[in-house]
């Protein structure tokens, strides 16, 4: 049970700043995940935490203790890697047992929290295996376990999914989430997928650039983007050009666009007159009958079994996606209507 | 078609290439007096009057005991070297490889004449072994260096780090994930530089002591004057030992440690 506190983090490789002052605090058993697209800065500080780079600034503690003169091999950490590392010329067992004998733990007790952890990962019946003779999703429970067996602070996992085909991906998915839930520990998890990032973390943190851009729960950093940038990354969305009409007192401002007028949150920087970007997600939208929302026509359609996506045409040409169970279908060229509660619409950025 | 054709290819060069070692083993059981091929007749004459001579089992007896701590020593130092090389060196990768790979480029008459006046000039002098086990080191380093760096080039860091996590030194890094798995590359490079070490002779000739011999220095010595089937009984059993080596370190310590 660990908390972990990161502060003003910085990481330059000679003129390149990869990480830019980032701060975060880890709560204790919280499955925190880093997303960002490579070179993001999120493989390194996954590194800095683990003790495999140094920060050339910055702090990181384990429940207020400074480790950042903490070698790697005493910080007391379990790491899952991308391509699993196990060690080729032991068991199983072998690389379960590696990390227990550097504790010296007694024959006995490792030998029954081997099997432990082996029967947490479903692999009993595997213990004498080497890893060439296990599968990729295998190996990949393995290299949990053995971050896992020797019951570390923090569990750290570097795009672990990331070689596995898009089925056993999912599976792991919901596999890894609720060993962690059960063991509780502290986890640091990167990718760049935002799917795996949003399915499995209690909080997400976006990273671009070497900063963080945002950080929150999935529905946050979803629902409410704190940038065209995120809201981008984390999903597709319609990005739609609106001018301010005017700022209401409730914290509000009506702007106007190819919708009417709505009324949305006001933000930084907005005044009437002014040009502002305002998102809503291809699934918020209905598509209805054209007497009930905004007339739009269905320029093009894509089925894709459970989801169905559309390409609406409004009168003035702007082009809306919207996502739909196909339950109702539309032809194209058909007039529909396009229905967006208020709440979905989503403001982001002052442009002019 | 052109498979045949490059089989028999194959066969014809290592025919060329093995044949002289088939001749000097035949020529060794020869019966006759003189070093003839075809051999006059078979007998083991030859091997009887080799293992009676006291000379010649001295050279071997040196030689061995040279080539083994050549090997230790190259072995040790080829394999930081190549670790550097692979894993540490940088910018530096190709400098440090054609450096470490010099002593193979040259000509060796040139590095032991220049091997000749580094030992007088820093004053150790050839009334020692030493200066020619600095010579054998040298001149085995390369094959050390370039077995464990083509091991090492399919070595994943990542096992490295994987142990570090796990709570492992770098003295237990080593010993328990990289040494193993490097170890073909190792075992074949310590092979190759016993095996030189055993066989070189312009190194030896020129940095050994006075009254000192080794197997090539002493075979040279006798052809010399002699020409007996003696010396191929002697080639012979160099020839036999080598293949020894190989056939045992293969077996017992294993090349195909590998499991991938």
């Amino acid at each position: 049970m660990t908390e972990v506190s990161i502060e003003r983090l910085t990481m330059d490789y000679g003129v390149h700043r990869a990480v830019d002052g980032i701060s975060l605090r880890i709560r204790n058993g919280e499955f925190i995940s880093l997303l960002g697209p490579s070179g993001c800065g999120k493989t390194t500080t996954l590194k800095v935490i683990a003790g495999f780079e140094h920060a050339s600034s910055g702090a990181i503690r384990f429940d207020g203790n400074d480790v950042m003169q903490v070698p790697a091999e005493k910080r007391d950490i379990g790491m899952v890697f991308q391509n699993y590392a196990l060690f080729p010329h032991m068991t199983v067992a072998g690389n379960l047992a590696f990390g227990l004998e550097m504790r010296k733990l007694p024959k006995a007790e490792m030998q029954s929290r081997i099997a432990k952890v082996l029967e947490m990962v479903q692999l009993s019946s595997h213990a004498d295996r080497y890893p060439n003779q296990l599968s990729g999703g295998q190996q990949q429970r393995v290299a949990l376990a053995r971050a896992l067996v020797i019951e570390p602070k923090i569990l750290l996992l570097d795009e672990p999914l990331a070689n596995l085909d898009a089925k056993l991906r999912e599976e792991m998915r919901v596999f890894i989430r609720e060993i962690q839930r059960r063991v509780g520990i502290t986890t640091v998890y990167v990718t760049h997928d935002q799917a795996e990032a949003m399915t499995m973390s209690d909080r997400v943190v976006v990273m671009f650039g070497g900063k963080i851009a945002q950080m929150g729960t999935p529905a946050e950093i979803y629902d409410q983007p704190a940038s065209v940038e995120v809201a981008k990354f984390v999903g597709q969305v319609n990005l739609l050009r609106m001018k301010v009409e005017a700022i209401t007192g409730d914290g509000g401002m009506d702007v106007s666009g190819p919708f009417g007028v709505i009324k949305v949150k006001s933000i930084e920087g907005a005044a009437p007159g002014r040009a502002v970007t305002v998102a809503v997600r291809p699934e918020a939208i209905d598509l209805v009958s054209p007497s009930e929302g905004q007339a739009a026509t269905i320029a093009s359609s894509y089925y894709s079994g459970s989801l169905m996506d559309y390409r609406a045409r409004l009168a003035d040409g702007t082009l809306i996606d919207v996502q739909t169970f196909p339950r109702q279908r539309f032809a194209d060229g058909e007039a529909v209507g396009l229905s967006i509660p208020a709440d979905r619409w989503w403001p982001l950025e002052v442009t002019a | 078609m052109s498979k045949t054709f490059f089989t028999i290819f194959c066969l014809l060069i290592y025919a060329f290439l093995l044949a002289p070692i088939v001749v000097v083993v035949l020529a060794s059981f020869n019966s006759g007096a003189f070093l003839t091929f075809p051999p006059q007749g078979l007998s083991l004459r030859w091997y009887v009057v080799f293992f009676h001579n006291e000379v010649f089992w001295r050279a071997i007896k040196t030689s061995l005991w040279i080539a083994a701590v050549t090997t230790v020593i190259s072995s040790i130092i080829g394999t930081m070297a190549a670790i550097y090389h692979v894993q540490f060196a940088g910018k530096l990768k190709e400098t440090v490889r054609v450096a470490m790979m010099a002593p193979l480029l040259l000509p060796e008459v040139l590095t032991a004449i220049a091997l000749l006046f580094f030992v007088y000039t820093i004053g150790i002098g050839t009334q020692t072994v030493l200066p020619l086990i600095i010579g054998h080191v040298l001149i085995t380093l390369p094959f050390v260096f370039i077995n464990v760096s083509a091991s090492l080039e399919s070595y994943d860091v990542s096992w490295t780090m994987a142990a570090r996590s796990l709570g492992a030194g770098p003295f237990t890094r080593f010993w328990r994930i990289m040494l193993p798995l490097i170890k073909p590359g190792v075992i074949g490079g310590a092979l190759f530089a016993f095996i030189i070490s055993f066989d070189v002779f312009t190194i030896s000739f020129m940095l050994k002591s006075v009254g000192m011999s080794t197997l090539p220095i002493q075979l040279y010595d006798y052809l010399r004057t002699n020409f007996t089937p003696e010396a191929a009984a002697v080639s012979s059993l160099s020839v036999f030992l080598t293949l020894l080596v190989v056939v045992v370190t293969e077996k017992f310590l294993g090349l195909k440690i590998h499991r991938f």
